[in-house]
């Protein structure tokens, strides 16, 4: 804990705070701690990335931010408020809201368009109807497939699906992009593609981005790296 | 508020139905099945029952007949102990004088009616119902027939034994299938009789003695052919409508005064009618159920489905959960994909039953009721409510993490 204080020197607003999160999966009879006692911090406007060998429990602690997990014990505030005890649909309310999730596998609809896909959170979100069309329009052309709005994701390449996924992320404006090895299933270009364009969102939006990546290079590009192993912070260092 | 609307959650159910056709159309087919075999019996039951009310408004609406036996029981369906009775109880002429006298304002008709074989120089028609009655009898009956298909039989006739008999549609068909039979000779039991008459064809008839199967001829020609002038049945025509239930009470006390209570029944053809369509409704109702069953079966494959489509969804249901659909958004979609398949199959089995009711129609008395069809489709969709919550509870149920995860 001490270690993490004073190396973020980061004055701003804590939007996400874990509190001793520890995370442990019964497989058969064995006992597997994911995460040993993990805290951190998330402020407003940070670049962070999540890096660690396999296994290391990086994508655990992602689904825990991102509120698809639950932790076995431990506490998770969101703008200072504990939302650990919280209920399901209290918790989609967030994920739906606050949170904007972008996956390695892009998991977008198939047989969908790529506006649609974009368009699916306002479904489940207090948007009046008559924007979201608009919405969704401006969020493509921001990732540059204004042309391809129609397309299904079967006629997509992985990088344009992905800046599909990006949009889609972003349509309700969060507080906090969360990225799951976001590049993992791309080629370098358009790896490098997203990745500039995450630098993009965090420089001229001030957008709050937490990614994870098992690549050493890639996780240094962001402006804060968490190195985790056995399922604790190694440390947590300012690039 | 519900988020997402209705609107959105039928449309996105309904995108992923049509993206199924096939599927969709094998899931629905229990229900199709199922909804069109419900309104198929129904429309039969139906039309039996109108058929039914139509013969009898044929038989006469004034009528009153007296049987021996007790033929109905105490709450208005048929006694068991009718036919015992029926076989050993017949009336007598002096029964017939004795209604005649006491009766007022009515015409009493002896019915005899015997069995033997018909035969023509063409063919023979074997054991076929030959009822011996009065010149009456045909007007009451509306068995008269019609003009240049001869005439009924004069009760001059009936005093002289004159040998005449009037056939019925079906009948005169068979025994002279290449010209008319007025005018030919008819041979019962050894004894020739001349045709004067045919009765106009009465329509298809289920099961029991109809009207075209019918040989009449006067009551003293048909007393010699049985051996005996018993009377099987009396047809009492009361002068209307609403003196029939004052003229079966003078009737039965009459009766009264010669035979036991249980010995013979005095009944109009209202309470046959009832008594009939009551076992029609009871046979109706029972084949409804057991088509019934097939709609339980056609939920189950629906179900099965469901669960099917859960599994197969679970990625997605995993996507639609971790950008924001709460559990009961999830629920509803999925029971709204559920209901869709079975209200898809009710409306399908609705068509079919209506058009397989039609067909039938042609050859069969079957009528279609608003109600039936209503039941059937409110029923099919019920079915895909209660069938569809399982799966729908599942996938609802489902942990946001492990569902992105499934392959």
């Amino acid at each position: 804990m001490k270690m993490i204080k004073s190396l973020s020197k980061n004055n701003s607003k804590v939007i996400l705070e874990l509190k001793n999160i520890t995370k442990t999966y019964l497989t058969g009879t064995n006992c597997f701690t994911a995460l040993d006692n993990v805290s951190l911090k998330i402020h407003q406007g940070e670049f962070v990335s999540i890096t660690g060998p396999s296994g290391s429990g990086k994508s655990t602690l992602m689904h825990i931010v991102g509120l698809l997990d639950n932790p076995t014990s431990g506490e998770i505030l969101l703008n200072g408020k504990d939302i650990s005890k919280f209920k399901e649909h209290q918790l989609a309310q967030i994920r739906n809201v606050t949170l904007g999730f972008v996956f390695q596998q892009f998991n977008l609809l198939a047989k969908t368009s790529a506006l649609e896909n974009v368009l699916l959170p306002l479904l489940y979100s207090d948007v009046p109807k008559h924007q979201r069309q608009e919405m969704g329009i401006k969020m493509l052309t921001k990732v540059g497939l204004l042309d391809k709005i129609k397309n299904t994701p079967a006629q997509l390449s992985g990088g344009q699906q992905q800046r599909v996924a990006i949009a889609r992320a972003l349509i309700n404006n969060p507080q906090i992009i969360l990225a799951d090895e976001p590049t993992g299933n791309l080629d370098s270009k358009s790896g490098s593609e997203i990745m500039n364009f995450f630098h993009q969102l965090n420089q001229k939006e001030g957008r709050t981005i937490v990614f994870v990546t098992h690549d050493m290079d890639l996780a240094k590009q962001a402006k804060r790296t968490i190195i985790i192993k056995d399922g604790k912070i190694l440390e947590s260092k300012n690039a | 508020m519900l988020k997402p609307s209705f609107r959105d959650l039928l449309k996105s159910s309904l995108r992923s139905i049509l993206k199924n056709k096939s599927r969709t159309i094998l899931t629905s087919l229990g229900i199709i099945i199922g909804v069109t075999s419900v309104i198929l019996l129904t429309s039969i039951g139906n039309g039996l029952k109108s058929y039914v009310t139509k013969q009898f408004d044929a038989l006469g609406a004034n009528s009153i007949f007296i049987s021996p036996g007790k033929i109905f029981n105490d709450n208005g369906g048929f006694s068991q102990s009718s036919m015992a009775t029926a076989m050993t109880t017949t009336f007598t002429k002096k029964d017939l004088n004795l209604l005649d006298r006491k009766l007022k304002n009515t015409v009493v008709m002896p019915v005899n009616a015997t069995y033997a074989d018909v035969k023509s120089t063409y063919a023979i028609k074997k054991s076929i119902e030959i009822d011996g009655s009065t010149e009456e009898y045909g007007k009451s009956n509306n068995v008269v027939p019609s003009e240049g298909n001869g005439r009924w039989f004069t009760n001059e006739e009936d005093n002289k034994k004159t040998p005449v008999v009037v056939l019925g549609y079906k009948i005169a068909q068979t025994l002279f299938p290449k010209s008319t039979a007025i005018g030919k000779k008819v041979i019962i039991k050894g004894k020739t009789l001349k045709v004067i008459g045919v009765v106009d064809q009465k329509g298809a008839s289920f099961g029991g003695p109809s009207v075209d199967d019918a040989v009449y001829a006067p009551f003293s020609v048909v007393s010699d052919l049985a051996g005996n002038d018993n009377i099987n049945t009396f047809v009492v025509r009361a002068p209307n409508k609403d003196l029939i239930n004052d003229t079966k009470k003078s009737i039965t006390k009459i009766m009264l005064e010669k035979y036991d209570s249980d010995a013979f029944s005095v009944f109009d053809s209202s309470q046959l009618l009832t008594s009939i369509n009551s076992i029609i409704s009871v046979l109706t109702i029972a084949l409804t159920g057991i088509a019934a069953i097939s709609l339980i079966v056609g939920g189950v494959g629906i179900m099965n489905i469901m669960l099917v489509s859960v599994t197969e969804r679970t990625r997605e249901i995993g996507l639609r959960k971790a950008i924001g659909a709460y559990p009961r958004a999830i629920l509803i979609q999925f029971l709204i994909e559920a209901i869709i398949l079975s209200c898809f199959g009710g409306l399908v089995g609705v068509i079919l039953g209506s058009l397989g009711a039609l067909a039938i129609n042609s050859f069969f008395p079957a009528e279609i009721t608003i109600s039936s069809v209503i039941l059937a489709f409110a029923v099919s969709s019920a079915v895909g409510i209660i069938f569809g919550v399982a799966p729908a509870r599942k996938a609802s149920k489902l942990s946001p993490i492990e569902a992105l995860r499934y392959e």
